[in-house]
C-alpha cells in the first residue's frame, strides 16, 4: 500500500499539504505542474526528494509540504463521494472489531473508502477486505483507487446490493461493518458472512437513533449477543499565547484615576469661572492675591504627577508576581491558554456493536436437558441457544 | 449439517493446541473472568490448577484450556459446564404497571432459611429461582420490565456462572481502566486506538515508543505489528522493562520476541558508554567452564544492546509514540532526530496543559508541521427495549493527543 521508500519517485501517490483545510493527493507525473494560489510547482521537482519536505515553488509564490500518504491523511485529502468515516470513528470500530493483521472483514458500502483504506492498512498482507457497494459509479471508481493504491492483493471490492444479494463469502469473516441506511436488512446475511468457530464481531453505523432501534432488534434476534452502543468524537482544542490578565488593581488604578481627571477638570472649571470672575475685578484688585492662588494650583499638579508614576510601578510589581514561572514557550507577560474550538462536529453516528458467539454442543449427557428447557423459559436470560 | 460437529466445538480435543492461537485458553494464560454482576476478575490458568471466583466458588483449571475465550460457563462441582449466552431480553412492557404493588406487603414468603435447605438438597439455582418466583405473591402484577430486573438479580444471585473474556486489545484496556486507572494514567480505549491508527503502526512498520502506561500501548503496538517490524522502546530502568499490561495479552513469542527490543535514557544517548560497553577485564582470564558461560552470556547482552544502541540512532523510525511521565518536550528533543520525513508524532497526556505548553512551542519549530492538539470524548449508551439511554455514569475524560507530523 503506496510507497515506502524514504524518496519520492514518479507515480508515487503523494500528498500535498498547503492548509490545513486544503489537503491534495495527487500522482508524481513528469511533465506535469502543479498551480495553486501557493504557487507553480514541476511534478519533476519532487523526484528524488524525501518525504517530508518543504519545497518552494518556481514562482517565489509560497511553498507546499510533500507528506507520504496514510490512510489519515487519506481520509483528510480523499475526493468525497459520499458522507464518510473519520478518524475517531474509525480507530474505536476497529479496536472494538479487534480488527488487525490477519483479521478478514467484510464493509459495506464502500462509499468512498475512507474505511476500506485504515482497515486495508491494519489487517495487512495476510488479511482481507470484501467491499460491497451497489452504486455503479462509485463502484467503479473505489476499484480504480484501491487499484492505484496498491491494495488490490488485500481488498476484493464487489458490486452488489448487500440487502437484497448477500455477500459473497460465508463463514469466514472476524468482522462485519455496516455503513448503509438499512443496515437490519443485511444482518442476516452478516450472520451468514461471518465465521462461527469462534467469537465474531459486527458494527452498525447509523447517525439516527431510530436506525440503531430497528438494528438493535434485528441484532438480538438473529441471534448477536453483548450488544451496546457508543457514541465518540474528538474536539480539537485551538492553543494560543495571550496576554497575561490583568489584575483588578489595574482596573481599581484607572478608575481612581479617572475620578481624580475629573475632579480636576472640575477643580479647574471652578478656578477658571473664578479666574473670570477675578478679570472683571482685576482693574480695581491689587496683583498679590491672584499670585497666591497660581502658586496653590502649581503644588496640586505635582502631588498628582508623583501618583502617575507610583500606578506604573504597582501594575509592573503584579504581572510579574503572578505569572507563574511554570510557563513553557513565551515571557513572564504572556500565558499559553487552549479552549476547544468554536464550531466542532456534534455527532457523526452512533456505533452499534454486537458478537456473534460460536454455536455450542450441549456439553454434559443431559440429565440436566429438562432442567435447561425450564430454565430457558423461566429465566429468560438464558434463552435456549439455536 | 456435517458442520455442526466441528462448529463451535470447545473439546480440547478437535482445537489443536497452536502457539499462535489466541482464540483458545492455553495453559499459562491469564485469563479474565465476568461474572453476572459485571465485575471482572483475572487469573492465571495452570494445569492441575484451581481457579476460585470468590462467591462463585472454586473449579479445576484443566477445564478451561482449550476452551474458546468468549464463551459462558456454569461452575457445577468441580468442572464446566458451557451455557448459552444471554440474549438481550426482548421485553415488552404490558398492561401491568407498579401502581397495585405495595411496597411493604410481605412479597417473598420464601425464607433464607427455606432457600439454604432447598440448596442443601442439591436444587439447581433455576429451581430455587423458580420457587420463588412462584411464592412471590404480587409477581404477575409486576411489568415484564420490573420482572426482568428481579429475574436478573435472583439469578445473578444464585447461578454459578461466568464469562471469559477474549485478551483483546480494546477488553485489556478496559479491564485495566477499571481494574487501574492510574498505572494506565488514564489512558482509554478510545484515545489509545486514535493513537495507533494517528501513528499508522502497520505489519512491518519501525516505531519508537516511550511507554510509561504499564505497557499499555506496547502492547497494542504489538497487536497491530503482528509478529512483522520493529518496535524500539525507552525506558527509565535499567533492566528490560516490565509492561505488566503485556501478560495480560497472552501474546505469543513470536509476536513480541523478534520484534520488540528496549533500550533506557541512558544507554540511548549517543555520547555515553554504557557499562556493558566498555572493554572487560574478566574476559580475559577465563577460569572455568561455568565462567565461560556467564562470560557469553554477558557477551550476548552487550551484543543486543550495541544493536538495539546502533539501531536507534541509525534513526529512520516511522513514528514516535509518547505516553510518558517525563516531560514531552525533553523526550521529543531527543528523540526526533531518529524518526523519517513525514512520521507521525504522537503524544498523549492525561492533562491539558503540558500539551498546550508543548504544542506552542513546537509551532514555532518548523520540522513539526501542524502540530494540534485534540481531546477525546465517548459516550457508552445502554441498550433495552424501549430504555435506551446513555449510561447515567461515565468517565471523565479520556485524556489529550498531541498529533504532528515530521518534516
Ligand atoms: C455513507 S457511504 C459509506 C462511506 C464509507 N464508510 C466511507 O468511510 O467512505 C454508504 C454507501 O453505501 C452504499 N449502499 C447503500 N445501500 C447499499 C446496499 N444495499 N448495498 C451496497 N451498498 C449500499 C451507498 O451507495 C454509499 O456509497
Amino acid at each position: 500500500m503506496w510507497s515506502s521508500s524514504n524518496k519520492i519517485a514518479a507515480g508515487d501517490v503523494v500528498i500535498t499539504w498547503l492548509t490545513r483545510d486544503v489537503i491534495q493527493p495527487f500522482v508524481v507525473t513528469p511533465g506535469k505542474d502543479l498551480n495553486s494560489r501557493y504557487g507553480y510547482y514541476r511534478h519533476s521537482d519532487l523526484i528524488g526528494q524525501p518525504y517530508g519536505s518543504k519545497i518552494g515553488s518556481r514562482n517565489g509564490k509560497g511553498f507546499i509540504h510533500i507528506l507520504r500518504p496514510t490512510p489519515e491523511l487519506w481520509t483528510l485529502a480523499l475526493p468525497h463521494r459520499t458522507q464518510i468515516l473519520y478518524l475517531a470513528d474509525i480507530a474505536f470500530i476497529t479496536s472494538w472489531l479487534n480488527i488487525r493483521p490477519g483479521s478478514v472483514v467484510v464493509e459495506a458500502g464502500t462509499g468512498s473508502g475512507s474505511f476500506t483504506h485504515s482497515i486495508t492498512r491494519t489487517v495487512g498482507r495476510n488479511g482481507k477486505v470484501f467491499s460491497y457497494e451497489f452504486h455503479e459509479a462509485r463502484a467503479a471508481k473505489a476499484r480504480d483507487e484501491f487499484e492505484t493504491h496498491g491494495m488490490s492483493d488485500v481488498v476484493t471490492l464487489t458490486h452488489r446490493n448487500v440487502c437484497k444479494d448477500g455477500f459473497t463469502v460465508e463463514n469466514v469473516a472476524d468482522a462485519v461493518f455496516l455503513d448503509l441506511p438499512a443496515p437490519w436488512d443485511a444482518i442476516d446475511h452478516a450472520k451468514s458472512a461471518l465465521r462461527k468457530d469462534r467469537t465474531a464481531r459486527i458494527c452498525c453505523f447509523s447517525p439516527c437513533m431510530e436506525q440503531v432501534l430497528r438494528t438493535v432488534t434485528s441484532l438480538n434476534e438473529t441471534g448477536f449477543t453483548d450488544i451496546t452502543m457508543y457514541e465518540t468524537l474528538i474536539r480539537p482544542h485551538e492553543v494560543n499565547q495571550l496576554p497575561v490578565l490583568p489584575s483588578i488593581a489595574v482596573a481599581s488604578e484607572k478608575l481612581k484615576k479617572s475620578e481624580r481627571k475629573r475632579e480636576d477638570k472640575r477643580l479647574r472649571q471652578i478656578a477658571q469661572a473664578r479666574a473670570k470672575h477675578t478679570e472683571k475685578r482685576k482693574r480695581s484688585d491689587d496683583e498679590g492675591a491672584d499670585a497666591e492662588e497660581d502658586r496653590m494650583e502649581r503644588k496640586k499638579t505635582k502631588t498628582r504627577n508623583g501618583t502617575d508614576e507610583g500606578e506604573a510601578t504597582t501594575q509592573n510589581a503584579w504581572v510579574s508576581a503572578t505569572t507563574p514561572d511554570s510557563l513553557a514557550g513565551g515571557d513572564a507577560s504572556t500565558q499559553v491558554v487552549s479552549r476547544v474550538m468554536p464550531e466542532v462536529r456534534g455527532h457523526t453516528s452512533f456505533l452499534t456493536f454486537a458478537v456473534l458467539l460460536p454455536r455450542v454442543q450441549a456439553s454434559a449427557p443431559d440429565i440436566e436437558s429438562a432442567l435447561q428447557r425450564d430454565r430457558s423459559d423461566l429465566s429468560s436470560g438464558l434463552s435456549q441457544c439455536d | 449439517m456435517t458442520d455442526l460437529v466441528t462448529e463451535g466445538s470447545t473439546k480440547p480435543s478437535t482445537t489443536p493446541k497452536n502457539a499462535t492461537d489466541r482464540h483458545h485458553i492455553h495453559e499459562g494464560d491469564f485469563v479474565m473472568f465476568r461474572l453476572l454482576n459485571g465485575e471482572v476478575r483475572s487469573q492465571q490458568v495452570n494445569r492441575s490448577g484451581a481457579i476460585t471466583l470468590g462467591r462463585l466458588g472454586s473449579f479445576n483449571a484443566d477445564e478451561l484450556i482449550g476452551q474458546l475465550y468468549g464463551l459462558t460457563h456454569e461452575i457445577v462441582g468441580k468442572s464446566l459446564k458451557v451455557i448459552p449466552p444471554r440474549n438481550m431480553e426482548d421485553v415488552e412492557d404490558t398492561e401491568a404497571t407498579n401502581e397495585l404493588i405495595n411496597d411493604g406487603m410481605a412479597v417473598q414468603p420464601l425464607t433464607a432459611m427455606e432457600i439454604e435447605t432447598l440448596k442443601q438438597s442439591g436444587v439447581h439455582a433455576a429451581e430455587i429461582i423458580k420457587k420463588q418466583i412462584e411464592a412471590h405473591a404480587n409477581y404477575e402484577l409486576k411489568t415484564e420490565y420490573s420482572k426482568d430486573k428481579y429475574k436478573k438479580r435472583k439469578e445473578a444471585k444464585f447461578l454459578k456462572a461466568f464469562t471469559t473474556v477474549e485478551p483483546t486489545l480494546f477488553n485489556v484496556c478496559e479491564y485495566w481502566f477499571h481494574k487501574d486507572q492510574t498505572r494506565i494514567r488514564d489512558l482509554r480505549i478510545d484515545t489509545l486506538s486514535q493513537m495507533i491508527n494517528l501513528a499508522n503502526i502497520r505489519p512491518g512498520g519501525r516505531y519508537l515508543a516511550v511507554d510509561d502506561v504499564s505497557g499499555l500501548l506496547v502492547s497494542a503496538i504489538l497487536d497491530r505489528l503482528g509478529g512483522d517490524g520493529r518496535l524500539l522502546t525507552i525506558c527509565d530502568v535499567d533492566s528490560p522493562p516490565a509492561y505488566p499490561v503485556m501478560t495480560q495479552m497472552n501474546f505469543p513469542q513470536h509476536i513480541v520476541v523478534p520484534i520488540l527490543a528496549s533500550l533506557n535514557w541512558a544507554t540511548a544517548e549517543e555520547d555515553y558508554t554504557p557499562v556493558a560497553l566498555l572493554p572487560d577485564p574478566a574476559q580475559e582470564s577465563i577460569k572455568s567452564d561455568k565462567h565461560r558461560v556467564r562470560m557469553n552470556k554477558r557477551k550476548a547482552t552487550s551484543n543486543l544492546l550495541a544493536s538495539a544502541r546502533q539501531e536507534l540512532f541509525v534513526g529512520g523510525f516511522e513514528g514516535l509514540l509518547i505516553a510518558s511521565e517525563y516531560e514531552p518536550m525533553s523526550i521529543l528533543e531527543r528523540l526526533a532526530p531518529y524518526i523519517g520525513g513525514s512520521a507521525s508524532v504522537v503524544i498523549y497526556s492525561p492533562h491539558l496543559q503540558p500539551l498546550t505548553s508543548l504544542q506552542n512551542r513546537m509551532r514555532l519549530d518548523p520540522q513539526y508541521l501542524a502540530p494540534s492538539v485534540t481531546e477525546s470524548w465517548l459516550r457508552r449508551y445502554q441498550v433495552l427495549p424501549g430504555r435506551t439511554h446513555p449510561t447515567m455514569m461515565t468517565t471523565g475524560s479520556g485524556g489529550y493527543l498531541l498529533h504532528a507530523t515530521k518534516m
